[in-house]
């Protein structure tokens, strides 16, 4: 059979049973950057907070998780931590393991974006007398955002595009059932090019998106 | 994770010369597929700054999509797909090593695209015209004044790309490439010591990456202060 009739043929089975494979992608990603969110200001505050013992830790844990590979800490955390007694599902894992990567990535992302605002804002709002906490929160962290979204933006599409790692820890999302629906048919063609049309669906409009971000705010500039 | 030590210690003479010799394939595989991806990133820089409108829109349409896609299903596409759609021509040369160096090359060549064309954009052309007119051949001129500057602008981009190469030549294991991630899992499952594996194997990886990462920013520094 050739490329089209197979298309024609099975088309819209592979079709209907990828994107069954959608919210499980879209669930891991999600997940991934609220844990990295959140992990990430942790990590940030830690190296701005000018006490060594916090930073150094801060700068060890972005160095080496920003110098190994992702899939290698999916490995780590899905078949090692059952070593020392922790079986985590493969969501948890690949949530937790692509969070813990992409918590490294965007301390680095607050981090410019904090020293992005004029150290007189800080001082000004303590003079105020707010607590330091007080015045990351209310002064400093809302106007760092407008520096921080366009490179928050390009870095959820690279986590989406990550996701097609999960497999390899038994997550069903959309590449898994790509490989499954391959076993099944052999049409290995006709899948895995609309797999990729699929992730493209995607992370194109997401660029698009990133890019008109980043014109708007070099146009407030 | 108490007994990690005693594990290193029973096993790692054993593991780490034959980790290491996967290093060098991890190695091979990222510095073809450098080449690879310089090439076409020179050449597709080249038709997206054209004057010919169709070499303009097919650059933009292959970098949207090769930066569009994970890296993992363009490994997938460019080893599995064409002998499906030439099932007549002769594939058993393509093994899962140029697949490899393929797909990473592929990927890496609409991101080097983009370096290079901005790298060629930010000269002005005043800068030859002027390097012309004070009597330099046009050799001399691309050696001294062109090329300088516009590897002033592109180096960093181009190492700082080459450490991510390094790091997701770790998906070839995923097309059966033997690389160092692909003999861990060997090693890992056959030995049913996963964590202590992997972990040494984290180890490596960052052995390899972390001293480009601190080349690359000495360079950086270096430059900035060049100004």
């Amino acid at each position: 059979m050739s490329f089209w009739e197979v298309v024609e043929d099975k088309g819209w089975y592979f079709l209907t049973t990828l994107v069954g494979g959608g919210p499980e992608t879209v669930l891991v990603a999600a997940g991934a950057l609220a844990f990295a969110l959140v992990i990430g200001l942790a990590i940030a505050m830690f190296r701005l907070s000018g006490w060594r013992l916090l930073s150094a830790p801060a700068v060890a844990y972005i160095e080496f998780f920003r110098g190994t590979p992702a899939l290698v800490q999916l490995f780590v955390i899905y078949f090692g931590l059952p070593d020392v007694g922790l079986q985590p599902s493969p969501v948890q894992a690949a949530v937790i393991g692509l969070g813990l990567n992409g918590a490294a990535y965007l301390a680095e992302i607050y981090r410019a974006g904090i020293e992005s605002i004029h150290r007189g804002q800080m001082e000004a709002a303590l003079s105020l007398g707010m607590t330091p906490a007080r015045a990351m929160r209310s002064i400093v962290l809302p106007q760092a955002i407008r520096t921080m979204l366009p490179p928050m933006t390009s870095f959820a599409i690279v986590l989406l595009k990550d996701t097609a790692i999960i497999f390899s820890v038994g997550v069903v999302e959309v590449m898994a059932l790509a490989r499954n629906l391959v076993t099944e048919t052999l049409q290995s063609a006709v899948i895995y090019l609309m797999a990729g049309a699929l992730y493209l669906c995607v992370t194109i409009p997401m660029a698009r998106f990133a890019a008109s971000l980043e014109r708007a705010q070099r146009a407030w500039r | 994770m108490a007994e990690l030590p005693a594990i290193y210690a029973k096993h790692i003479d054993r593991w780490l010369p034959e980790l290491m010799y996967y290093c060098l394939a991890t190695l091979g595989i990222a510095g073809t597929a450098f080449v690879v991806a310089v090439l076409i990133g020179i050449a597709v820089a080249l038709c997206r700054v054209s004057h010919i409108g169709l070499l303009r829109a097919a650059a933009v349409t292959y970098i949207e999509a090769a930066r569009g896609l994970p890296i993992v299903v363009l490994l997938y596409i460019v080893y599995f797909v064409p002998p499906q759609i030439l099932p007549g021509w002769n594939w058993a040369w393509f093994t899962a090593f140029y697949g490899a160096v393929l797909g990473l090359g592929v990927h890496g060549g609409a991101i080097l695209a983009e370096v290079f064309r901005s790298g060629i954009e930010a000269l002005h052309k005043g800068q030859m015209e002027a390097a012309l007119s004070v009597g330099m051949t046009p050799a001399k001129a691309m050696a001294y004044i062109i090329l300088p500057q516009a590897l002033r602008i592109v180096l960093p981009p181009v190492a700082n790309y080459a450490i991510g190469l390094l790091k997701d030549t770790a998906l070839c294991s995923l097309i059966g490439v033997n690389e160092l991630m692909n003999d861990a899992k060997s090693i890992a499952f056959a030995e049913y010591q996963p964590m202590a594996v992997f972990v040494l194997v984290a180890g490596l990886y960052f052995a390899m990456s972390y001293p480009l990462s601190l080349c690359v920013r000495a360079m950086e520094r270096r430059m900035s202060r060049g100004r």
